[in-house]
């Protein structure tokens, strides 16, 4: 007696394992398409190279010549006027951020200071740091602390704080909000950060007369505006 | 829509998929995870070729595409067994090894569950691919055609010559049920 085809399907799904993909997998994945995408800031060279080899080459190649002339001469404009306007140093750095970013998700360090307990993060600041950050332990909100470190940025050190939800990473930038100084007037209101959303990562930026912050993450938009609004929350009950 | 969005819309919900089969093709987690991985990015950079919204049969092509090429250079060719005897007879020497405080029902799960696997795990990879896409995917033979790269009939060829491999394997323990 010979089970036919539906006897050894139902054998097969009933006993047979299906396996299924691991977390790490799943978020290895995760943090890989963000860096490839973060990493993908110019095309592709085999498509730049299909349309001025093609067969009027040689005119597009002069044309592409030009083009770069048109693009580059606002650059070397700027490169040679010396300092024309003192401009807010803050202007753009979202990009910078995003890139200081994807580096720590990826080859790190995304924390010298290891640790989930704010009493020992907070400490390590000083001395590192001419200003010392709020540290908040955010675990009991589903945010548990990572650690911090610092990060130079524009000839400025940031603290860095490191934030996870889940399978994600939150960054969040920290500069005291004193040094304004030629700048325009502060950016934002502390209650309403300014978002913005790039190369797939949202930054959130705010700055509470305090300090300012910068977040970045990979963390879909409601999810971290609800950690802004923590954070927030948080300091003004301190 | 960017090409991470499509790729997370698309690609990411088959990853249980994508995981089992390449865990039956390569017979390994480790190098398991490093194919969806390849694969994985692979879907990603060519996120814009897929036109239509099916997306599990494309991302499982890619899937198993990488993980045929692994074993590939793993052996140095195609296996022509089309059934392991040797792997399948080692695999249920563990099978019998009694459990002590194990309760009954328990054991006789679980060893139903390693006589099934192993005697997928015997199968040669053209014959596996069929039968892990066909029961625990439980895709149709067009999609499995597309997945393999041939014609529908030879899917279901060589699923009959699977099933039938399998047969032989399960039922003298089948019998007793």
């Amino acid at each position: 007696m010979s089970m036919d085809d539906s006897e050894l399907s139902s054998l097969i799904r009933e006993h047979g394992t299906r396996h299924t993909a691991p977390d790490a997998l799943r978020a290895g994945l995760h943090t890989q398409v963000a860096l490839a995408e973060a990493g993908r800031a110019t095309p592709p060279a085999k498509e730049a190279r299909r349309w001025w080899q093609g067969p009027w080459g040689m005119g597009a190649g002069f044309a592409t010549g030009l083009l770069c002339m048109a693009l580059l001469q606002p650059l070397l404009h700027s490169l040679v006027t010396p300092n024309a306007q003192p401009s807010d140093w803050r202007t753009g750095i979202e990009d910078e951020l995003i890139v200081k970013h994807v580096r720590a998700l990826g080859p790190g360090p995304l924390t010298e200071v290891v640790s989930s307990d704010r009493h020992t993060v907070k400490p390590w600041f000083q001395g590192r740091i001419d200003f010392a950050p709020p540290v908040f332990d955010l675990a009991a909100d589903g945010f548990p602390l990572l650690g911090g470190r610092v990060e130079p940025l524009r000839g400025r050190s940031m603290a860095v704080l490191a934030y996870k939800r889940r399978l994600h990473v939150i960054e969040l930038f920290v500069r005291p909000s004193s040094e304004l100084g030629a700048g325009p007037a502060p950016i934002a209101a502390a209650s309403a950060p300014l978002r913005s959303q790039r190369q797939g990562f949202n930054v959130m930026h705010w700055d509470d007369g305090a300090m300012q912050y910068w977040l970045v993450s990979d963390l879909e938009r409601s999810e971290a505006e609800a950690f802004v609004q923590l954070w927030q929350a948080r300091v003004a009950m301190q | 829509m960017n090409s991470r969005q499509r790729f997370e819309q698309h690609v990411l919900p088959h990853l249980d998929a994508a995981y089992n089969l390449a865990r039956w093709l390569l017979r390994d987690a480790q190098s398991a995870e490093d194919a969806v991985q390849e694969a994985a990015m692979r879907a990603l950079r060519y996120i814009d070729a897929l036109r239509d919204g099916n997306a599990r049969p494309w991302l499982l092509g890619i899937v198993r595409n990488t993980c045929f090429t692994m074993l590939e250079h793993q052996r140095g060719g195609p296996q022509l067994v089309e059934f392991d005897d040797e792997s399948f007879a080692t695999a249920l020497e563990t099978a019998q090894s009694p459990a002590v405080d194990d309760p009954a029902a328990l054991l006789q799960r679980q060893r139903q569950r390693l006589q099934v696997d192993a005697a997928i795990r015997a199968l040669s990879p053209l014959l596996r691919e069929v039968i892990v896409l066909r029961e625990f995917e439980e895709l149709d033979y067009a999609e499995i055609a597309k997945i393999v790269a041939v014609p529908v009939g030879t899917v279901m060829s060589r699923l009959a010559r699977a099933r039938d491999k399998l047969r032989a394997a399960l039922a003298p323990f089948h019998s007793g049920n």
